[in-house]
């Protein structure tokens, strides 16, 4: 039960009390058709019953009195009235046995039946007699004794079938009279169960109600001090929280145009990108250009190695050719010396001859002075080209490895030049991301000052909460009075 | 060497060779000596030409086997044998290289000296010329000559075939031939 609620509890109350009265009302309804049944039984065998029977005392004696006339008179129309009276008088028989119920009153019908066939034979014969008469003074040779015990008998019979439908009758009725006190007993008996189990559910609605109607309340009152107090801290929260998003709406206009500054220095980011992508192509056809110019330096410089070592290989044939020459002069000179020594010796044509071979050997010293001189300036040559070789030889791996450095270079540029391609890209998307954090930033901005002024409405509302609450818990300690009940 | 030096000393050897012929005839006589300038083992000397009868260069030298260290062995000239004796190991600095030049001492017997290299013929005054006399037994160097690049001590050829013999133990004979 406790976890129903009193709703629930007040409709199931009032509806077993509506069920009692239900049931009561058919019961009565039910007492009712049972009394008024027993009551009709009562007056059909009193009105249909009781009256055939004081009827057929009636006809009896209107046919007695018919046929006393006849027997005056012997007229045509006193028999026939008694024969009219003798037919309805078995008609009200014959109705009689298709109503009566009870055994002892349809004997008692019987009898008077046969009471009323003895009585008709008895008549019969007096009837012919008074038909053949003509003299009243003969009157006593009809014979009439047999006739009053036959009558007494019938009147008899008929008065037990009428004594016997009375006491039906009264039967009937304190029968009748039995049900009815039986149904308003049990009428009475049903509404006192209603009455009493309305008692019930009102008193423990009214314990209920004021058990947890009241702690209800108790707890609406705390809850509600609770709630003035949220109320309360809320409002000056709320406040806060307002002056908060004062502060947050002036950061984010500055953020706002911090963002701005970005997204123009991203494009400018990017307009540079793009020029440095554009010299990076520039860049390229150069670094192809230099490309080509190294490999023809390359070239060049094997030729000149060629030429070089071709001109070293010349100036040593060269180099030959002039240690024959000074061969030459070296023997021309040993010959001088010998012609002069064999001069010394040979008088006059000898000294003359001297002379000569002097000369001689004055070229030869010449010669062999020159082809020194010759000598020198190979070996210059020579050096000059071996120096030129190996400096060149150094130049052409100096070429190689400038090549191999501008291969690298170039690798490098290349590179550069790609990552100047994603940092364009990547700056487009700066640029782009920052536009849209931009407006999203914008948006928050709205929604800041949204915030702000849904804070000073709730702030107010926490007020008008606050307020609210007090009614509030003024509202339940007077539901608290109302209900009855203290604080448990 | 620029090539118009090389001009001017071409055009002055021209001049120098067309006035040989013009000069009057030298006289070779006592007024002037002819010297050989020669290095032997690393050391400047001077032979006097009068006292040679050839210059030779590369001659092939046969080794002799023998107790004197300066000879180098013998070697043929005009089909005679001649003795070669290294210069540098009579005059007492004798080198390891073995010296390519041969001169062929006038006068007999026969005998060549070897040194390493020839300097140059010239022909000098003989009032140039320092004279010395004849020093101690074995002494071949007679006089100096002032040469360009240095004064130089004159080898004296006689005396070095003296001395020759002297080693060989031929002294008397070489005195008389003398």
């Amino acid at each position: 039960m406790a976890r129903r609620t009193f709703g629930t509890k007040l409709a199931g109350g009032v509806g077993i009390t509506l069920f009692l009265t239900l049931i009561m009302g058919a019961a009565a309804v039910a007492a009712l058709s049972v009394v008024v049944d027993a009551k009709d039984d009562a007056i059909r065998v009193a009105a249909e019953d009781l009256v055939n029977a004081e009827r057929l005392t009636t006809k009896s004696e209107s046919r007695i009195s018919n046929y006393r006339a006849f027997l005056l008179s012997a007229s045509q129309t006193s028999l026939d009235a008694t024969n009219a009276d003798r037919e309805e008088f078995l008609g009200l028989m014959t109705k009689l046995r298709g109503t009566l119920t009870d055994t002892t009153a349809r004997n008692l019908l019987d009898a008077v039946s046969a009471a009323e066939v003895t009585y008709a034979a008895v008549l019969q014969p007096v009837i012919e007699r008074r038909k053949t008469m003509d003299d009243l003074r003969e009157i006593s040779q009809l014979n009439v004794s047999a006739t009053g015990p036959a009558r007494d008998s019938l009147r008899k019979s008929i008065a037990d079938l009428t004594t016997r439908v009375r006491a039906e009758v009264e039967v009937s009725r304190k029968e009748a009279s039995n049900a009815a006190t039986r149904s308003i007993v049990v009428i009475v008996v049903l509404g006192v169960l209603a009455m009493a189990f309305g008692s019930l559910v009102a008193a423990k609605l009214s314990r209920d109600l004021r058990r947890e109607v009241g702690a209800a309340v108790g707890h609406i009152q705390s809850s509600s001090a609770q709630l003035e107090a949220a109320a309360a801290q809320q409002a000056s929260g709320g406040q806060h929280q307002a002056s908060a998003m004062n502060e947050i709406t002036t950061t984010i206009s500055e953020l706002l145009i911090t963002s701005r500054q970005i997204a123009d220095s991203a494009q400018r980011v990017s307009t540079i990108a793009e020029e440095t992508a554009e010299a990076a192509r520039n860049g390229d056809a150069t670094i192809d250009q230099t490309r080509a110019s190294i490999s023809a330096i390359r070239t060049q410089v094997d030729q000149i190695v060629q030429h070089m070592l071709a001109l070293g290989e010349k100036s040593q044939q060269i180099g030959g050719v002039v240690e024959l020459v000074s061969e030459l002069a070296e023997q021309t000179n040993i010959l001088a010396i010998n012609a002069t020594i064999e001069a010394s010796g040979a008088g006059e044509w000898g000294r003359r001859f001297a002379v000569v071979a002097e000369e001689i050997r004055k070229l030869a010293d010449r010669t062999a002075g020159s082809a020194k001189e010759i000598r020198a300036l190979i070996e210059d040559v020579r050096g000059a080209v071996n120096t030129t070789v190996m400096a060149t030889e150094i130049g052409a791996k100096s070429v190689d490895a400038g090549a191999r450095q501008f291969d690298d270079a170039t690798h490098s540029f290349r590179r550069i030049a790609q990552l100047v391609a994603t940092t364009n890209d990547a700056t487009r998307e700066i640029e782009l991301s920052t536009k849209q954090q931009s407006t999203a930033v914008e948006q928050v901005n709205v929604a800041a000052s949204d915030t702000a002024r849904v804070t000073r409405e709730s702030e107010s509302s926490a007020v008008q909460t606050r307020q609210t609450a007090a009614h509030l818990s003024n509202l339940s300690g007077d539901l608290l009075n109302l209900v009855g009940t203290g604080r448990r | 060497m620029s090539p118009n030096e090389v001009a001017e000393r071409l055009v002055g050897l021209r001049e120098e060779f067309d006035r040989s012929f013009a000069e009057p005839a030298r006289r070779h006589d006592e007024e002037y000596a002819e010297l050989l300038a020669v290095h032997a083992g690393g050391r400047p000397y001077a032979l006097r030409l009068s006292q040679a009868s050839g210059l030779h260069q590369n001659r092939p030298v046969t080794p002799l086997p023998g107790p004197q260290p300066a000879l180098l062995g013998v070697a043929g000239f005009g089909g005679a044998i001649v003795p070669v004796y290294d210069l540098a190991a009579l005059l007492g600095h004798a080198v390891p290289d073995r010296p390519r030049w041969l001169v062929l001492a006038a006068g007999s017997p026969a005998l060549a000296l070897a040194f390493h290299q020839l300097d140059g013929h010239v022909r000098v005054a003989a009032a140039e010329i320092v004279e010395e006399a004849a020093g101690d037994v074995g002494d071949i160097l007679r006089g100096m000559v002032p040469l360009a690049g240095g004064t130089r001590p004159i080898v004296d050829l006689p005396a070095a075939r003296a001395l020759v013999h002297r080693l060989t133990g031929h002294t008397e004979r070489t005195e008389q031939e003398r």
